[in-house]
């Protein structure tokens, strides 16, 4: 047995124990996240229009992770919404700040790897550079939008008779906690997955101008940039998106 | 604070950014290189070639024709002409553009391209950053912002001790680093008090009680299918590389989670007097299947998109799925996997350390 499947089989069986069904479900959309992401390579390697893959695989991404990971249905329509605005606006942002800081492809440090392999192969990494920031972002912004609603929704259940205004301020308060820990989460996340790439950076003596100016240290800071303001907008916007939900409901009564 | 007041430090954060967005725009006086500006208002792009590759890729070679007037080092106010190669596609290559600033480096008198600057985007995105922080949370962001500075410090000492004993001992010099970097983000958010106590505990037992499960796998599996060729600028041994890399990784989402469902259980042992230990143990569990999917989806987006421009390259050349997975995605989807049971975990570890609330409450009866 390879280490990863062995992984696979242990992740498994502690999530059903620990989850039970909803446990198996969140398996089943961490397994289709990742199978996601391979078709996405797939598809853009076939020549399909990657603007087109972008369109039809952002708004899929986000279901899964959240229907597939809630159970509770009032809260994953609520997360759904705000994650899918907040990835509108931070796009516009990524689309900005890729244009502007021009990092796309691979930095000078991947010369060993790309030794062999076809480098003119006639497909965008400028667009291709787009699509991975939303994608990096897209699990920040849905984990953060998700903790809000279940947050809010469950402050709603235990006092039915919140007024707007408590349950804005009430907000703010469970927004900043969740701020403070998913920054944490994305923080350490790309600590983690660019280490190698510090450690380069320290070995070789790079000075300071040179590292603010190198392509693979401003890809990964602006991929931060993102996540944090991903995170941040969802705060504000669940509160806005429950409140007029909340209210909408009491007028229908 | 109130509103205006927020709003009115952000605008003021924001403007700040771009009064020294502009400086580190213009300044050459921090380079270690020579800048020039590219003078040309159009430039000239000529097709040099049509290129076809062995796996039938269409691209095209096009050459640039650029006017460099050099603004700092030696050769400062001269003006040089100089072509740029590069295909449309970008993958290595760098289409120029009219006016834009550059950093070049001279070899025998000529100068050559080296990339277009960039340290300016970085400084006006971390301001802009700030400037939202600033607008939402208001006096938190000091907080936020503190731990960051804080977290990057110790990164950096991290970095440096790793190089210094050269990617040995590295069980020591990451366990360390986590149980700081766990201890400084939490002290500084919640205090120094029970709760944030609770929370570290957890925390770290989450993270080393799922790493550890993670070292026996890989040896009881002889760390089979695990391509260490495939670790990524790898500048010393890659596997105990690999072995920090998945520590950090875990990290951070563990404590997220430890958070959660502490803060929330801590919350409900307060308000509900006679709590049990089974109630709290049932709303622990429920907590934690709600957070488990979406953040272990986090780690898994953050380690596997950043390898997606080298998958497709890879698919791109006629590779064969299983041999791109392999050296493109296989190292990446380990790594969430060890995260993954970290997180779960830490969903029992969380609620088991929450048991200490309830022993308060005991005690403060008997008081009474």
């Amino acid at each position: 047995m390879t280490t990863l499947t062995a992984l696979l089989l242990i992740l498994l069986i502690l999530m059903i124990i620990v989850g039970g069904k909803t446990g198996f479900k969140s398996y089943l959309s961490v397994v289709i996240n990742a199978c996601l992401l391979i078709l996405v390579a797939l598809l853009i390697s076939w020549g399909v229009n990657i603007v087109l893959v972008g369109v039809i695989f952002i708004p899929l991404k986000l279901l899964t992770i959240i229907y597939l990971g809630t159970h509770d249905y009032t809260v994953a329509k609520n997360a759904f919404l705000t994650a899918l605005c907040v990835s509108l606006i931070v796009m516009l942002i990524i689309i900005l700040f890729e244009n502007l800081a021009q990092t796309q492809g691979f930095g000078d440090q991947a010369g060993e790897e790309l030794i062999g392999l076809s480098l003119n192969v006639g497909i965008s990494f400028s667009q291709i550079a787009i699509l991975v920031a939303i994608f990096s972002m897209l699990g920040a912004i849905a984990e953060a939008s998700v903790a809000m609603s279940a947050g809010l929704l469950e402050l709603k259940r235990h006092d039915p008779n919140i007024t707007q205004e408590q349950l804005i301020r009430s907000g703010n308060e469970v927004g900043a906690d969740v701020l403070g820990t998913a920054m944490n989460t994305i923080l350490f996340g790309l600590f983690g997955s660019f280490l190698p790439i510090f450690i380069w950076y320290v070995r070789l003596n790079y000075s300071l101008f040179e590292i603010l100016n190198d392509k693979l240290f401003v890809d990964e800071f602006l991929i931060i940039v993102y996540s944090f303001i991903g995170v941040l907008l969802t705060v504000p916007l669940t509160i806005i998106f429950l409140a007029h939900t909340l209210t909408n409901k009491e007028n229908k009564k | 604070m109130k509103k205006n007041a927020k709003i009115w430090l952000s605008l003021a954060v924001l403007f700040v950014g771009i009064f020294f967005t502009l400086i580190t725009y213009f300044s050459t006086a921090f380079a270690s290189k020579p800048i020039a500006v590219i003078t040309d208002r159009q430039i000239t792009d000529t097709l040099v070639d049509k290129t076809k590759d062995n796996y039938e890729n269409k691209d095209e070679v096009r050459q640039q024709n650029l006017h460099l007037k050099i603004l700092s080092g030696k050769y400062k106010g001269k003006t040089f002409l100089v072509t740029n190669t590069y295909s449309p596609s970008q993958a290595v290559s760098q289409k120029y553009r009219p006016h834009q600033r550059v950093i070049v480096s001279f070899i025998k008198g000529k100068p050559k391209l080296v990339e277009p600057k960039r340290d300016w985007v970085v400084v006006l995105s971390m301001f802009l950053t700030i400037s939202v922080i600033v607008l939402i949370t208001g006096k938190q962001a000091s907080l936020l912002l503190i731990s960051m500075i804080l977290n990057s410090i110790i990164f950096y000492f991290v970095i440096k001790s790793d190089v210094k004993e050269n990617g040995t001992r590295i069980f020591l010099i990451y366990s360390i680093a986590a149980i700081l970097f766990t201890f400084i983000s939490l002290v500084i958010v919640q205090g120094f008090n029970q709760k944030m106590l609770v929370t570290l505990t957890a925390t770290l037992l989450g993270v080393f009680v799922s790493f550890g499960i993670f070292y026996l796998v890989m040896r009881v599996t002889h760390e089979r299918g695990i391509d260490y060729e495939a670790v990524d600028y790898a500048t010393q041994d890659p596997r105990a590389l690999f072995l920090s890399q998945t520590i950090l990784g875990v990290l951070g989402a563990v404590m997220d989670e430890a958070t959660d469902i502490v803060s929330s259980l801590y919350a409900l042992a307060k308000h509900k007097s006679e709590l049990t230990f089974k109630e709290l143990f049932i709303s622990g569990r429920t907590l934690g299947q709600e957070i488990m999917g979406p953040l272990i989806n986090v780690l898994v987006l953050i380690f596997m998109a950043e390898a997606l421009p080298m998958t497709i390259l890879y698919l791109r050349d006629n590779n064969t799925l299983v041999y791109t997975f392999k050296y493109t995605l296989s190292l990446g989807v380990i790594q969430s996997l060890s995260s993954a049971i970290g997180i779960v975990l830490t969903v029992i570890f969380a609620t088991l350390s929450s048991a200490v609330f309830l022993k308060n409450k005991k005690a403060e009866v008997v008081e009474k």
